[in-house]
This record gives structure tokens, sequence and C-alpha cells, in this order.
């Protein structure tokens, strides 16, 4: 089990500091991901999970942000005791991210060609002609003419520019790639596209994949796997199976409900209540106890472990009601 | 692009024709009677009459306006009430000492300016960044002038090191370029921090670390190459701070450049020198906002884009 | 811009007017108070020294017994060619730059925002107009302006100033013009015209006080390089005319004496530089307080 993961990370810690307050961004939140398996991490903004992603590549912006605590092993290797020279081959090499925004994640005074073979050249020690030769079959992959190569990202429409971020970030074939909400910044049509052109080279190429998104229909078009993080921890992961159909956590719960149904179009949309806790005040217990609707005495009192489900050894839950055999979520009665 | 550059070649021509109506104006309102001036003291009211018919001064304002124009287009621009030479020439003698003067200015300050404003930008915020900015604070709070003084003081009266002015060697050249080029390389410190400062944020930075660049190719490939459009326009717009800063320069360091000429122009009211060199500046001044909008479309595709767009 | 400061970051902090939280934050910025501070002295420098100096004696007075002497006792920047106390000297010159530095600043900020609002809010021809006009302003050095301008006009404290004024106005009459053009579209400007308001009166209540965080520091600013401007065309002679204390015109006389009165050359020039850093100071941290941006 443990050579088969690519991404292994534990009981990772990120704060941002800044004169006034300590914002603690990720909390001990653990992951992992093995070969060829896309993960799901979902959540509201602000959750951490941008700040998840940028710690893999070991990019938190120092000051503020600090990495407490945790190890990130990737293919057994552990980023955060790498030397700078070390990560650089790691970047974009064995891991690779594509970012949320496409309209600014381009260099604007750069050819696309050369941005993508910039990252050829980097890896694979070889002149820049030869990189632009293979920056233009990169462009071929993701779908867009290799004349246009030449052009600058300001000639390219919004998901052009996502494609071409992806063809950057898959321009060295790397064995874990990070997309934080690759889809976002996009019309609803071209997010589809975008999405199955991810999908397909995914399986093309045969990568892990961490998929950050806020979006839940994303992550049951994409995602075997789903990790729920909320106020810098997972609260739940599992199959999207386990997540999507037996889900255990509140908050969960509280997200599938705000979702409409296509199958029942009479039903309520019901929002979760309250905010987001500022994430420089955390409340002492569970950080959901203030907006759960199960909520108990004991859930303030201490935050509660990531604890395996009864009867499943893939799904996880963190959630002190389950101390209780008898408690189950009001979805999962009435689903019954 | 070509087209781009003809059509703001052609579009220089009205704007020298109105600045060099309004100069032409104010200077023939200022000069005094310039056929008094030529005759001499004790000249014969006749032979003032007759000068004045000779240079068309009788003629009504438009007219010799217009005479003066015609001129102008064929390199005539009248000769110099105190040497007789002709201004147009004696312009062009001099322009070669200013340019050389103000570009090693300009060329000083941004070798020493854009390394340091990356540098502070950089390290916002640490002691290394205030250092940065009290320099820039003082080379903005600096009478250029003054400084010229001040170097004068130390490097060749106390220390005896390199001349106090003229026109020498190499070591001629250093104080009164150092003197133009210190608040210019101030201000373009400043414009280059906050302007990488601007990049340094920016998500592309992001992108070129996660691909695994380098630090310093992060900063001097894909940084200092965005951050650089701003620190051109700063620095096109200083250089009516460097015609300014040389002419003091030249007066300080009796540097021959044409700073001096208008200043020695002016005090001998020797108004066609006045006047000839007035324009000629702007229209340099002209030239080099052009060639300042050119570098521009050579650094930034998208501006590149739009003057072809238009041309 | 300036009325979401006052309620953006109303979280945390108590309710605070604009002015106040600008001011809390100026008072933070060590630089900024010194400054403020030097500037304070320099202003009461400038008002009371008619009560502590006689202009005709100590100040224009001629007293050869005692010319060229070195910073002393009796005389603590020593004196001139003329055996004029150079302290006497360089504090009634702060009247001079002060009153030509604030005055051309002024004169330039009136004629600055009429031109911009103008521009900025007609647009069209006479915005081409206006702004052509300032462009090729804008490209002749401003000290060509000057001399073209004081020679004009003959050499005065007053024609000094209108010349200087010059170049401050275009700077103004874009700052303006910048804010007018975001401004004119937004709904509220676009709400007070439905309602019948005429344009001179939305100029004032709603663009203006948009534009009034970048005017304030640029005036700060801009009296510094005025001053300089100032004192380099005095120290060329075409600025207030001899035997005024003008600081250039003092560093102009001081040049002849560079190698045996050398302290006539750095002392008027020490008083222009830490004018001009005490503005620059202030108008620094009175852009970071008036920066929505920067504040937490």
């Amino acid at each position: 089990m443990a050579e088969d993961l690519v991404l292994d990370i534990k009981d990772l810690v990120v704060h941002y500091e800044t004169e006034d307050a300590d914002v603690c961004a990720v909390n001990g939140i653990d992951i992992q991901i093995s070969k060829k398996r896309t993960l799901g991490l979902v959540g509201e903004t602000g959750a951490g999970k941008t700040t998840t992603a940028l710690s893999i590549l070991n990019l938190i912006p120092n000051p503020p942000g600090v990495i407490k605590n945790g190890s990130i092993h990737l293919d057994g290797k552990d980023i955060l005791k790498m030397s700078q020279e070390d990560l650089q081959k790691v970047r974009g090499n064995d891991v690779a991210m594509i970012f949320q925004d496409p309209m600014t994640a381009l260099n604007p005074v750069m050819t696309v060609g050369e941005q993508i073979g910039e990252s050829i050249m980097l890896h694979q020690n070889i002149s820049k002609q030869e990189a632009f030769e293979k920056a233009k079959e990169m462009l071929k992959m993701v779908g867009i003419a290799e004349s246009r190569a030449y052009d600058y990202p300001h000639q390219f429409s919004g998901g052009m520019k996502q494609r071409v971020v992806i063809a950057i970030a898959l321009a060295c074939s790397p064995q874990l790639l990070i997309a934080d909400e690759p889809t976002t910044a996009l019309d609803v049509t071209i997010q589809a596209q975008v999405l199955e052109l991810m999908k397909q080279l995914i399986q093309e190429k045969e990568m892990a994949m961490l998929l950050i998104t806020h979006d839940l229909g994303v992550v049951a078009e994409v995602c075997e796997d789903v990790a729920v993080m909320y106020a810098g921890r997972i609260v739940e992961k599992g199959t999207a199976d386990d997540v999507f159909n037996h889900m255990r956590h509140p908050y969960t719960e509280g997200l599938f409900d705000s979702l409409p149904n296509l199958k029942q179009r009479g039903e309520q949309l019901v929002p979760i209540r309250g905010l987001m806790p500022d994430p420089s005040d955390l409340p002492p217990g569970c950080s959901f106890a203030p907006r759960c609707p199960y909520a108990t005495e004991a859930c303030t009192k201490s935050i509660p472990p990531l604890k395996s489900v009864e009867g499943s050894k893939t799904h996880f839950v963190a959630c002190t009601a389950y101390e209780n055999p008898d408690f189950s979520l009001r979805r999962n009665e009435n689903g019954k | 692009m070509i087209k781009y550059i003809v059509k703001r070649l052609v579009m220089l021509v009205p704007v020298i024709l109105v600045t060099s109506f309004l100069i032409f104006w104010a200077m023939s309102l200022t000069g005094g009677d310039p056929a008094l001036m030529l005759a001499g003291d004790n000249a014969q009211p006749e032979q003032v009459e007759q000068i004045r018919e000779e240079l068309g001064l009788n003629d009504p304002f438009i007219v010799r306006y217009a005479n003066y124009m015609k001129g102008m287009v064929t390199g005539d621009m009248g000769k110099s009430y105190v040497t007789k030479r002709d201004v147009f020439k004696t312009f062009m003698e001099r322009l070669p000492n200013t340019l050389l003067l103000g570009g090693t200015a300009v060329v000083i300050a941004v070798l020493v300016s854009v390394p340091l404003g990356v540098y502070t930008a950089i390290h916002q915020n640490t002691w290394k960044d205030t250092a940065g900015m009290i320099f820039a604070l003082f080379g903005t709070s600096m009478p250029n002038f003054w400084l010229g003084l001040m170097l004068i003081i130390i490097f060749s009266l106390k220390l005896k090191l390199l001349p106090t002015g003229g026109k020498g060697g190499i070591d001629s050249l250093i104080l009164p370029a150092v003197t133009v080029g210190f608040g210019l390389a101030a201000l373009i410190t400043r414009t280059t921090r906050s302007s990488m400062l601007d990049v340094l944020r920016q998500d592309y930075m992001t992108t070129a670390r996660a691909k695994g660049c380098s630090e310093k190719r992060v900063i001097f490939t894909h940084g200092l190459k965005n951050a650089l459009i701003p620190i051109i326009t700063a620095i096109g717009l200083q250089m009516s701070l460097v015609i300014t800063g040389s002419v003091l320069a030249e007066t300080v360091f009796s540097w021959p450049g044409i700073g001096r000429l208008v200043y020695d122009s002016i005090s001998k009211r020797d108004t066609p020198m006045v006047t000839g060199s007035i324009i000629m500046c702007s229209i340099l001044m002209c030239i080099i906002n052009l060639v300042v909008d050119l570098i521009y479309a050579f650094f930034d595709p998208r501006i590149r884009a739009q003057y072809s767009k238009k041309g | 811009m300036a009325q979401t400061n006052s309620t953006g970051n109303t979280k945390h902090v108590k309710k605070r007017t604009m002015l106040q939280e600008t001011w809390r934050h100026l008072i933070r910025n060590r630089g900024a108070v010194l400054g403020m501070l030097f500037l304070l002295f320099l202003v009461g420098a400038a008002l009371f020294s008619p009560l502590i100096f006689d202009y005709e004696k100590d100040v224009i007075g001629q007293n050869m017994q005692d010319r060229l002497m070195a910073p002393c006792a009796a005389h603590w920047f020593g004196t001139d060619e003329f055996g004029r106390d150079l302290f006497a000297r360089v504090i009634y010159g702060a009247r001079y730059s002060l009153i030509i530095g604030v005055g051309s600043v002024f004169l330039g900020l009136i004629v600055g925002t009429i031109l911009g609002s103008q521009a900025g809010f007609r647009g069209g021809v006479v915005d081409s107009i206006i702004m052509r006009g300032i462009d090729i302003f804008y490209s002749i050095p401003n000290i060509m302006t000057a001399v073209v301008i004081v020679s004009l006009l003959g050499t005065s404290t007053v024609n000094l100033m209108i010349a200087l004024a010059f170049s401050c106005a275009s700077s103004f009459a874009r700052i303006v013009r910048a804010s007018v053009m975001t401004i004119r579209d937004q709904e509220y400007v676009e709400s007070s015209y439905a309602m019948g308001l005429p344009t001179w009166k939305i100029i004032v209540k709603h663009i203006l006080p948009n534009c009034l965080s970048p005017i304030i520091v640029q005036i700060t600013l801009l009296i510094g390089t005025t001053i300089i401007s100032a004192s380099s065309l005095s120290f060329l002679g075409i600025g207030v005319p001899a035997p005024a204390p003008e600081w250039g015109a003092l560093l102009s006389a001081g040049r002849g004496h560079i190698r045996d009165a050398s302290y006539m050359c750095i002392i008027p020039g020490l008083a222009i530089m830490m004018t001009v850093l005490a503005l620059n100071l202030l108008g620094d941290g009175l852009r970071d307080a008036l920066d929505p941006k920067l504040k937490k």
C-alpha cells in the first residue's frame, strides 16, 4: 500500500503570521493519493485548500506563511526537507500545478510556446528550440493549433488560456497533477470541455491528480476519492461513493443540501447557516460546531479526530456525534 | 509598425509648429530691440533702421514667423547676435556634448537603480529595503546643482581626484554625469521597487516557480520583463529632468553643452540663439518621447499589437 | 474610493471618520512625523523671522569688515562676501521658498483642476485639445518653459511663481482628468444627473472628493519639486532678483567662493534638501495613510 502512494501528507499545519494575527489556514491534515487515482479536495473559499496545494510544491509565500508541522512525501521523498535546487527539480517535473485563474497565470510578455517550452527546457536539458518544438506538440495535445505557439496570452480566450496552463503543467508528464479550481474562472460551457480534456489526459498519461474545488458536480464528474475540508481540517474522506451516497459529516450534508437536485425540483435549498469561523480565531472544539444543526455540548469541548467509519476501510469522518451509535444524518434517514 | 512610426513622425509636425510658434512669439516679445543691440551703442538711427530692414524686423509678426519656419526646414535658424555664428550649426555642435552627458547619466542611473529597485523589492520591509529607500529619498530631495557643488568640494577641491569643470578626458565627465544621474537614479529606484512589488504578487510568478524555475530566473526572466514597462515610462517621463539637470550641471561644471548655450544666450539676451535652442530642445524631447514609445512596443507584445492595429 | 475608506474597515476598529483614520496612520509613520515637525519649525521660522531679524539691517545690510567669516558663535552659519549673516539670510530665505512653493502649487492646482475636470467631464474635442496641449507642454523641459515665461514677464517673485505654476497645472490636470473619467460613469453620478443636479455641483460634490487623496499627496510632493525648481532658476539668475536671500540665489553667490568659503555652498543647499526631504517624507506618509489598499 505505502509504495503505491504518490503523495502522502501527514499532519500538515500551515499558519500565516502577520503583525495583527496568526491565521491558522491548515490545521493538521492527512492526505494520501495512490498512483493513477484522483482525489477531490472539497471545501468553501478560505477552507485552506489552496494553501494545502501550494504546500505540496513548498511554495507557500514566506513571510507570512509558515509550515509549522508535518511532512509531505512525494514518491517517498520529503518535500519539506529538500534543498532549493532539489525542489526546483521536482516542481514542474514530478508535480505540476494548474491554477485557478488562467487570465493571470500566464506571463503576458512571453509567447505561450516559450512558456510551455520553458518547463521542458528546465527539466529535460534540451535547447530552447527543441523545447519550443515539444511545446508545439503539447499545444496540439490540448487542442490548440501548433501555429499559435508564437502568440501571446492576450491573444487567447479564457478557455484557451486554461488549455495552455494545462499544457504547461503536463509538459513534463508529472506523476502528480494539482489542479486548483481549474474551471472556476471559466464559462460553464467551457468548463465541461476543459474538465473532459483533463480527464482524458490524466488517463492517457497515467497521472495521479489532486483536484481542488468547491464544486461538487466537478468532483462527481472526475474524482474517485473525495476529501471534505473545513476550516483547515479534513472532516470527511472516502471514495466518491462513500461521500456522495453515504455521507457522515453534518458539513458534507450541508454542502449537498445547498445544491439543487434535478430529480426533486420542488425541494427547497437549505443553506448552511452562519459563516465560516475566522481562521485567526478558531473555536476550541469542532470548528463546524457553531453552524452545525446537530451540535451538542460535547462538540465544543475537543476537536474530533478523523476516525474510520464502521464497516468501511475507505471512509473516514471527524464527528463527535458518532460516539452515540444511534446517530445518523437527516439526509441518510430520509434516503432509507 | 513602420506605419505607426511614420504616423507618429507626421504627428510631430503640428506639435513642432505649435511649440515653435509659442516660443517664437514669446521670445519676440521679450528680446528687446535686436537692431539696437546689433548696431551698438553709438549707432545712427539710419544704421539701426537699415539693420532692421535687413533682418526683416519691420515685417508683420506672422510673416516673420513664416520666414523663420521656412528657414528652419533648411536648417537656417538665423545668426547669433553676439557671436554672429549660425544658430543651427552652433546648436548642433553643442548637442553631442549634452547627449554624451545626458546619456552617460541615464546609463549610470539605470545601472544603479534597476538592480537596487529589484533588490529592495525582494527584501521588502527589511533593513536592506529601508536603506535603499533612504538613499532614494535623499536622491529625490537634493537639488542636483547643489549635489554638483558638493561633489566639486569633495572630489576636486579636497581630494583633488577629478577636475572641477570643463570638457577634457573621461574624468571630466564623471562628476557632471553623477550630478545629473543621481536624482534620476533615485526616481527610477522607487519606480522599479513599486513596479517589482506589484509584479511579485502576480499569479504568473507562482506559475513560473511551480514550473521549477530557479528564483533568479523567476525574478529576472519573468518578473523584471513585466516590471519594465512602468520603469521605461518613468525613464521617459524623466527625460525632461535630464535636460533640466544638464542645464544646471553644465552651468556648475562649465560643460560646453546646449544647457550652457541656453544659459549664456539668455544672460547675453541673444534672442535668436535662445529661440532656436529652445525650439530644438522641444523637438529633441518629442523624438525622445517617440523612441520611448517604441521601446515600450519592443518589450510589451500587447502594446505592439495595439500599435500595429492603429498603424 | 474615499467613501469606501470610512466604511470598509470597521469590523474590528471603532468607527472613525476618514480624517481621523488617516491621521492615526500618519502619526504612526515616524518619517512623516519627523517631516511634519521640521515643516512646522520652518513655517514658524518663516512667520517669525521678521520679528527676529531686521530685514534692512541683518538680511540685506552690508557689513564689509565681517565678510566671509566662517561659522562661529557670533555668526552660526558664517557671513557672505558682503559680510551679511548667513543664518539670518537662510532663515529669511525660508519665506521665499515656502511662499513660492506653496503659491505656485496652489495656482497650478486651481488651473489644473479646472482644465482636468473639464477635459474629463466633457470628453471629445475639449478633452483632446486640453490634453494635447498639456502633452506638448509636458514635453518641453519645465526649466525651458520657466525661462521663456520669466524672460517674457521679467524677473520677480510673482512671475517665477506663475512660471512654475504651469508645470504644476499640467500634473494636476492629468490626475483630476483620470479620476473624473473613472468616476463619471459610476452609477451614483448618473443618478445625480437623473435627479437633475447641475454639472458643476456634481463635479464639486461627487467627483472632486474622490480625487482628493491623490491630489493631497501630489500637492505635498510638488511643493518639494517646485522649491527645487525655484532655487534652480534663482541659481541660474532668472529667479528671485537680488538681494533677496532666496536659497538658490545664496548658492549662486556661494559658488563664487567655493574654494575659500565652502560653507556658503553647503548650508543653503542643506536647507533646501531638508525642506524637500521633509515634504517628501510627509508626502510618502500621506500616500500610505490615504491608500485604502494598504490599510488592514
